[in-house]
C-alpha cells in the first residue's frame, strides 16, 4: 500500500510535508551536494534584507544541553544580490521554493514583497518577523501592531502566499496569531528560536559575540508544539511547525497538533541526510498504522486521537 | 552519517589520540580536511576534527579536551560507537603553492592537520615545529620527539624557535591558536578553527572577515592567507 504524504494548502501541492527551515539550509545550493532536495517538499531560503549583511563577529554559535543557540545575525547578500544573482539559479533546486525577508521599517517590507513578487520561482514568502539575533531591532512578532502592518504591506505588494514567522515566546501567540491572520497572511511559521544565551566561567564572560543568541533543537520542542497546538485550536489556517524537529516522531508530534508542514533547521545542520531519514519514518508510521494519507493525521490531537 | 567504532586510544593529560575504525571508506580525504564527528545524543550538534592521519577506513584524530564532545571522547571506552560525516574543506594542497616547501608549525591541536599533510606531502615539507606547553606531551609521540618545541622545556614557542630557522625561500603552513598564527609572517598559509554547526557551508556560523568581505572556514578554508583575515574581528 502506498502512502500518500502530499500535502495541499494556499493553492500550492506540496509532495510531502517537510519544508527546511530558513537559515541552515542557506539558498540550498551547497546542501544540494548533501541533500537530494527534490525529495524535500519545500526550502525555505535564507532571510533577505534590503542591505547586504555582514552578520554579527564570531562566536555565532554555542551548544548547550539539548540544543544551540546561535546569533547568525541574518548574514546575506541583501535584496539586490539576491535578485541578480541567486533568483536565477533557483531553478536548479527541483522543489517548491519559499522567500524569506527581513524588514527593518514598513517600506522595506513592502520593497522586499515587492521584489520577491517578481521571482518567478518564489512560490510563497515568509516574513521573518521573528528573528532575535538583530542588534538594535526590536522582534516584530513580539508587537501583535507591528505584525499587522509588516504583513498588510506586503499584502500590498504581492499576490503570492505569505506565510507570517511568529515568535513562540510571546505572551499570547493565539492573540498574535489572529493579527497576522486578520492582516492577510495565508499561513503561519511557528515558531523560531527563542532568545537564549550561555557564560563562559572561565572568562566570566557571554559566550557569544552578541551576548544572547536563539536557542534551538529539542530543548524548544515542546514549548513551541504547545504554541502550534494552541494555534491550530483556536485558527483554522495552516501552520508550519518548527522547532526542535529532530526525528520522525517530533514530526508527526508537530502534525498531530495541528501543522500541515513541518519545518527542520537543526536537524539539517546535525546531518544533512536527516529530513529523508524523518521521511521514511513518517511512512513508516503510516503504513503500520494503516494511513493512507498524511493529512489525514493533521490536528488529529484535537479530533480525540486515532 | 557513518559509523565509528573507537578502537584505540592514548592520552595524556588533557590530549590524545583517538583511532576509530569507519563502518564505510571516506571519499578521498586529504591534509587540511576535517570530519563532523557526533556522539549519539548529546551534544547535539557535531564538531568538526582534523584528520590527522587515515588508513584503510581507520581514521586518526589528535584532540584537545576543551568541552562536552571531546571530554566525552576522553572518556568513552574502546568500543564505543560515534558518528561521522564528511571530508570536508578544501584541501591545503589546493590553496599553497607547490613550488615550495614548507615549515610546518602546529600550536596543541593544530599539529593534526599537519601531520596529515607530511604523510601524504613529504616533498613538500622543509620542517615540522610543533609547540606544546607542558613536557608531558612527550610520551604521546615516539618519531617526532625532535619536532616537539615545547615552552615550558625551552622557554621558547614555535615561533620563537621560528625566527631561528626561517627564510624567504621557504613557506609557512600553520594551524594553531589564534595568539600564535597572530605571530607568523604576513604570507604564512594558516589554517584556521571555528565553531562550525554544518561544516558545508550553508549555516554561516563560522564566519571570518577577509578583505574579500565575509568567508567560511568550512568551505572556503580552513587554509586562508595571513594577511587576507581581518584578525581584528576573531
Amino acid at each position: 500500500m502506498g502512502v500518500d504524504l502530499s500535502v495541499e494548502i494556499f493553492g500550492l501541492t506540496f509532495k510531502n510535508p517537510l519544508v527546511l527551515a530558513s537559515g541552515p539550509a542557506g539558498f540550498g545550493f551547497e546542501l544540494q551536494q548533501y541533500l537530494d532536495i527534490s525529495r524535500i517538499g519545500a526550502i525555505t531560503l535564507k532571510t533577505i534584507t534590503i542591505m547586504p549583511r555582514e552578520g554579527n563577529a564570531p562566536p555565532r554559535l554555542v551548544d548547550t544541553h539539548g540544543g544551540i543557540i546561535n546569533s547568525i545575525g541574518l548574514q546575506n547578500p541583501g535584496i539586490k544580490e539576491f535578485v541578480r544573482t541567486i533568483a536565477p539559479r533557483l531553478k536548479d533546486l527541483k522543489t517548491i521554493k519559499i522567500g524569506s525577508i527581513a524588514g527593518f521599517t514598513i517600506e522595506e517590507w513592502k520593497i522586499l514583497g515587492e521584489e520577491m513578487d517578481k521571482i518567478k520561482e518564489i512560490r510563497a514568502i515568509e516574513l521573518d518577523l521573528s528573528c532575535p539575533n538583530v542588534e538594535g531591532k526590536g522582534m516584530w512578532a513580539k508587537d501583535e501592531e507591528l505584525t499587522q502592518e509588516a504583513i498588510k504591506a506586503v499584502r500590498e505588494s504581492t499576490d503570492k502566499p505569505i506565510i507570517a514567522k511568529l515568535a513562540p515566546d510571546v505572551t499570547d501567540i493565539v492573540k498574535v496569531a489572529k493579527k497576522a491572520i486578520n492582516a492577510g497572511a495565508d499561513a503561519l511559521s511557528i515558531g523560531n528560536t527563542i532568545e537564549a544565551m550561555r557564560i563562559n566561567i572561565e572568562t566570566g564572560l557571554p559566550f557569544l559575540k552578541l551576548k544572547t543568541g536563539g536557542l534551538s533543537g529539542p530543548a524548544i520542542k515542546p514549548i513551541t508544539l504547545a504554541r502550534v497546538f494552541r494555534v491550530a485550536e483556536a485558527l483554522k489556517v495552516p501552520i508550519i511547525g518548527i522547532g526542535g524537529v529532530m526525528n520522525w516522531q517530533d514530526a508527526l508530534e508537530y502534525a498531530m497538533a495541528g501543522a500541515s508542514l513541518i519545518g527542520i533547521g537543526t536537524a539539517i545542520m546535525v546531518d544533512p541526510q536527516a529530513p529523508l531519514e524523518i521521511l521514511h519514518g513518517i511512512e513508516s508510521f503510516l503504513r503500520q498504522k494503516g494511513i493512507e494519507r498524511f493529512k489525514d493525521i493533521i490536528g488529529i490531537a484535537h479530533r480525540g486521537g486515532f | 552519517m557513518i559509523e565509528a567504532e573507537l578502537i584505540e586510544k592514548k592520552t595524556a593529560k588533557d590530549y590524545g589520540f583517538f583511532k576509530f575504525k569507519l563502518s564505510e571508506k571516506l571519499e578521498n580525504p586529504d591534509a587540511g580536511q576535517f570530519v563532523m564527528l557526533k556522539a549519539l545524543d548529546e551534544p547535539i550538534l557535531a564538531k568538526p576534527f582534523s584528520i590527522y592521519s587515515y588508513k584503510n577506513k581507520n581514521l586518526t584524530l589528535f584532540i584537545k579536551r576543551v568541552g562536552r564532545l571531546t571530554g566525552k571522547i576522553f572518556s568513552s571506552p574502546i568500543g564505543e560507537v560515534f558518528y561521522i560525516r564528511g571530508p570536508y574543506g578544501t584541501p591545503y594542497i589546493e590553496t599553497i603553492s607547490r613550488e615550495k616547501k614548507y615549515i610546518l608549525i602546529g600550536g596543541g591541536s593544530g599539529i593534526a592537520p599537519l601531520n596529515f599533510f607530511s604523510e601524504l606531502y613529504p616533498e613538500l615539507v622543509y620542517k615540522k615545529l610543533y609547540g606544546f606547553k607542558g613536557g608531558y606531551i612527550r610520551e604521546l609521540f615516539e618519531e617526532e620527539q625532535s619536532t616537539l618545541v615545547i615552552e615550558e622545556e625551552s622557554g621558547k614557542t614555535v615561533v620563537d624557535v621560528l625566527v631561528d630557522v626561517y627564510s624567504e625561500e621557504v613557506g609557512i603552513l600553520a594551524c594553531g591558536p589564534i595568539p600564535m598564527l597572530k605571530n607568523l609572517p604576513h604570507d604564512s598559509y594558516v589554517s584556521l578553527e571555528a565553531v562550525m554547526g554544518c561544516g558545508i557551508g550553508t549555516c554561516k556560523s563560522c564566519a571570518i572577515k577577509t578583505k574579500e568581505g565575509i568567508k567560511m572556514v568550512c568551505k572556503d578554508g580552513p587554509l586562508f592567507r595571513k594577511g587576507e583575515i581581518q584578525w581584528e574581528w576573531i
